[in-house]
């Protein structure tokens, strides 16, 4: 009955139906491939995307979490920045290495959710999305101001999480960590969306004045999504600013409108409000960004952001219901409790 | 025992004064309704009554405890439970999530039962209103009258102290009516205090022992069925004055 | 002080103006439409173009009309770019606030995007805007640039115009009645869509008016980027003011003006963080007081 379900349900939102392919299926023999793929020696050129695709997963995936309790933001680089900047603040003026000042980090990710979370639980929709657009435009601003926050060029030569590894293998190493992050944050993600916690959140996104009227503390919860949410996507930032790959330094790029659209792209592409959605989005962008329109067409930056965005807005609008009927399919697919199935099995 | 006192409880809306100083008691085990024409101001009675509106003045005492004013989510856990005139389900839920929401609120989760698991008393909630074999549908596939049912098994699903109804026989065909007021009987034989706020008054006048009526925000009359379908005040603001 | 009273007021007129447009569609249709902001910069762009093509193309007796044929030209190909921006994309939407938010945000990039596309990065990065007039005169010790007054007085003509186009005229109560009750003006006749993309249009267009007059009296450039800034401004202009109420943007970008003022007087050195202010005053509203000034649009609850 299962393997049905899943064959029955497919992605209507990009066209796999043509191959039925079950979506977490899917997603799960991605995520061996690429567990695997780095240890056929490829080139660093190859594996940096790479590296920079687990990151944005990440945040993918976090971002995904909020939709699904009903707060849609329009700024989640404020907590890859806020991550970023927090261990980068505490190795400048502590001088604690990387696995304390990242945790530290992370801890004040979450302090400052709080305090963002509060006021953008007084505005709804609209005013939440504008508001969570402002916080890393404000950050932003207030960063390249003061020069103990490093100004324009960041706060740099962060130290190495591994210190002692050659060239190559610094790479691989990178690489390694960073997937371990992304499984992570999707694991447990994933786990709370799909949990009796989990649905709470989508009857907040459904009809707040009805989860109310079961007893359900709203406010409570959405700062809770808030909360997890930044949790993940600020030890992102945490670890991405102890890497090579962003130059060991925390900047204003991690506050970039890119950090912010970009999970929202990938999000879309894999089908918005899922958790796994976003994980194979992400790998669709990073293939189609990097490797075909970067690699082999060598379109430029600029314009490949058209095309992504393009893309989103023509999904959005030709399938709004395909991206809901995603969200409703896939809530179909919630793990049947097995105390159900016992129930019925008595039954019969 | 009053399980719930209402007292001179008033809303202006503007220059629209829309309750005006209601008051009246429920007692355990009651079964109550209130009628009246529409914009009597009967869902806004609701709404302050259970959290969504603050009166401008007046008290609402569950158990002599007051809960005036007091968000909804807290007076539902204090055991005051509502359902909605236009049902809310959650949507993209299947039907069975619908009631195991209710059950993660504080109450729900401090009033199961040691030996049942949420799923099991969720299962059971739907089975009292005949929504078993509906479990796994999402909620938005549900016709107009298995959302009712459900509207009144999450509700359930709280073990409420007092549950108001807010037209529960709204949309409902014959069939579906007689299922609901057998349902409600139900109910009330295993013990529950209900209040039922209605239009159809043929289906209420059935299942109360006391009726209440309101008209512009103002409680006019009181008692039993036959006394009410007999008051001329009552019949007045129903047909109008020419009779 | 006398200084911040004047040019305060001048300054406030023009961000008002500025967040006429916002204040119009989210007043009417409830529509959030973020991409709102990228109106202001294809304003700027469309000018600085046609600007140059009239004055290749008009004779020189009529040369000092440029301005003003560009200015409305301006106004009217924006706002018909307004109208099918939003036909096409927002209009499929409407009721689905999470779509609509992503939808229009993305909206911004495009323009973006195709605005550098078409100019180059030279002049995606900063983009001159004629300065009409450089002239200053001095008013009670008080240096008053004469564009800017310019600017302030055809902000104010605009306001007060539209006001009475929504007061007089039957297209105007139409619209106004749209944003009292819909579905009573729906029983009257009007045709929702139709109004929607009107009022879509006519922001769009008043967006490119007030952009062109603001950086032109403030000799600034325009650039892609610039729609972060005006869209800021619109937002807390507006949401200061309270929403749905005209006169609370005229009053909301005057206390804006003062707010400036007193800072570019008393506070230079702040100038770096100029641009955010506007976003930091929208949050610190957004917590204090949610329904503005003059609210009239309440958010359930």
């Amino acid at each position: 009955m299962p393997i049905r379900r899943y064959l029955r349900k497919a992605y209507t939102s990009f066209g796999t139906h043509i191959y039925d392919i079950p979506p977490r299926m899917f997603a799960f023999l991605s995520l061996i491939l690429f567990s695997l793929l780095p240890l056929f020696n490829l080139p660093t050129t190859m594996l940096q995307p790479l590296i920079s695709l687990n990151f944005i997963t990440v945040l993918a995936v976090s971002w995904d979490f909020l939709v699904r309790s009903g707060q849609a933001s329009l700024g989640h680089a404020i907590f890859f920045g806020i991550g970023a900047y927090g261990t980068a603040l505490i190795f400048k003026y502590l001088g604690w290495q990387p696995l304390i000042s990242i945790p530290l980090g992370v801890l004040s990710g979450v302090g400052i959710a709080f305090l963002i979370g509060f006021p953008c639980l007084r505005v709804k929709g609209p005013y939440f999305a504008i508001v969570t657009f402002a916080f890393p435009v404000v950050m932003t601003g207030i960063v390249k101001y003061f020069p103990e926050l490093g100004k324009d060029a960041g706060i740099k030569n962060l130290p190495r999480i591994f210190p002692t590894l050659t060239y190559t293998q610094r790479w691989l190493a990178e690489y390694y960590l960073s997937f371990a992050l992304m499984v992570l944050s999707a694991v447990i993600i994933y786990k709370i969306a799909y949990s009796k916690t989990g649905i709470t959140f989508v009857s907040i996104l459904d009809d707040d004045l009805a989860a109310k009227a079961c007893g359900i503390n709203v406010s409570k919860y959405r700062i809770m999504a808030f909360v997890i949410s930044g949790l993940f996507a600020s030890l992102a930032g945490g670890i991405a600013a102890h890497s090579d790959l962003f130059q060991r330094r925390a900047s204003p790029t991690f506050l970039s409108s890119t950090y912010s659209f970009v999970p929202i792209i990938v999000s879309v592409l894999g089908g918005m409000g899922t958790i796994y959605g976003p994980l194979v989005g992400a790998y669709i962008y990073t293939f189609l960004d990097s490797f075909i329109l970067k690699s082999i067409f060598k379109i430029d930056d600029f314009t490949r952001t058209l095309i992504f965005t393009v893309i989103v807005v023509i999904l959005l609008l030709k399938w709004p219901r395909g991206i809901g009927r995603t969200i409703v399919e896939k809530l179909e697919d919630l793990e049947k409790p097995r105390e159900i199935e016992e129930i019925e099995k008595e039954k019969r | 025992m009053r399980l719930l006192e209402v007292e001179k409880l008033t809303k202006r809306f503007g220059g629209l004064v829309a309750v005006n100083d209601v008051s009246f008691q429920v007692e355990e085990g009651e079964m109550v309704g209130i009628i009246g024409p529409n914009g009597a101001g009967k869902t806004t009675l609701f709404n302050l009554i259970t959290g969504y509106l603050k009166p401008d003045s007046g008290k609402v005492l569950l158990r002599g405890e007051d809960i005036t004013g007091l968000p909804p989510y807290k007076i539902a856990n204090k055991g005051l439970v509502r359902t909605f005139q236009i049902v809310r389900p959650f949507r993209r839920l299947p039907t069975i999530a619908n009631v195991l929401v209710a059950l993660q609120s504080y109450r729900g989760r401090r009033r199961i039962e040691w030996i049942k698991t949420p799923e099991r008393k969720a299962m059971e909630m739907l089975e009292d209103v005949g929504l078993s074999d509906m479990a796994l549908e999402p909620a938005e596939n549900l016709s107009h009258g298995d959302l009712k049912r459900l509207e009144i098994a999450r509700a359930m699903a709280l073990e409420p102290e007092i549950i108001l109804l807010d037209e529960p026989f709204g949309g409902l065909n014959p069939v579906e009516t007689e299922y609901m007021v057998k349902s409600l009987q139900r109910m009330h034989l295993d013990g529950h205090t209900i209040v039922i706020v209605e239009h159809k008054l043929h289906a209420l006048m059935k299942l109360v022992k006391r009726v209440l009526v309101m008209h512009n925000g103002e409680l006019i009359a009181e008692g039993t069925p036959e006394e009410i379908a007999k008051n001329k005040k009552v019949i007045e603001i129903y047909l109008g004055k020419a009779i | 002080m006398i200084d911040i009273i004047i040019l305060g007021t001048i300054s406030g007129i023009i961000y008002a103006f500025i967040a006429l447009g916002f204040s119009l569609i989210y007043g009417v249709s409830g529509v959030v439409n973020l991409t709102h902001g990228a109106f202001f910069m294809i304003g700027a762009y469309i000018f600085g173009n046609l600007y140059k093509l009239l004055t290749y193309s008009i004779p020189s007796e009529f040369s000092h009309l440029t301005p003003i044929v560009a200015l409305l030209a301006t106004a009217i190909i924006t706002g018909i770019i307004g109208c099918i921006y939003y036909r096409l994309t927002l209009h499929q939407v409407l009721g689905d606030e999470v779509t609509i938010l992503i939808v229009s945000l993305f909206g911004c990039i495009i323009f973006q995007q195709i605005v550098y596309l078409i100019m180059g990065p030279v002049w995606a990065a900063q983009y001159p805007i004629p300065t009409i007039i450089s002239e200053t005169f001095t008013l009670w010790n008080v240096n008053i640039e004469i564009d800017r007054l310019i600017a302030a007085i055809v902000s104010l003509t605009s306001f007060i115009g539209l006001w009475i186009f929504t007061v007089k005229t039957r297209v105007g109560t139409a619209i106004r009645a749209l944003s009292q009750d819909l579905e009573a003006a729906m029983l009257m006749g009007v045709s929702i869509e139709k109004m929607y993309i009107l009022v879509a249009g006519i922001a769009a267009g008043l967006a490119s008016i007030a952009s062109v007059l603001k950086i032109s009296a403030y000799s600034e450039p325009a650039s892609i980027l610039m729609w972060v800034e005006y869209m800021a401004y619109s937002f807390s202009i507006v949401i200061l003011g309270g929403l749905g109420s005209l006169k609370g943007t005229l009053i909301g970008g005057l206390i804006f003006g003062y707010v400036y003022a007193i800072i570019e007087s008393r506070f230079p050195q702040a100038g770096s963080l100029m641009p955010i202010a506007p976003f930091i005053i929208m949050i610190l509203i957004l917590v204090a007081r949610p329904k503005g000034l003059f609210g009239k649009r309440i958010e359930m609850e």
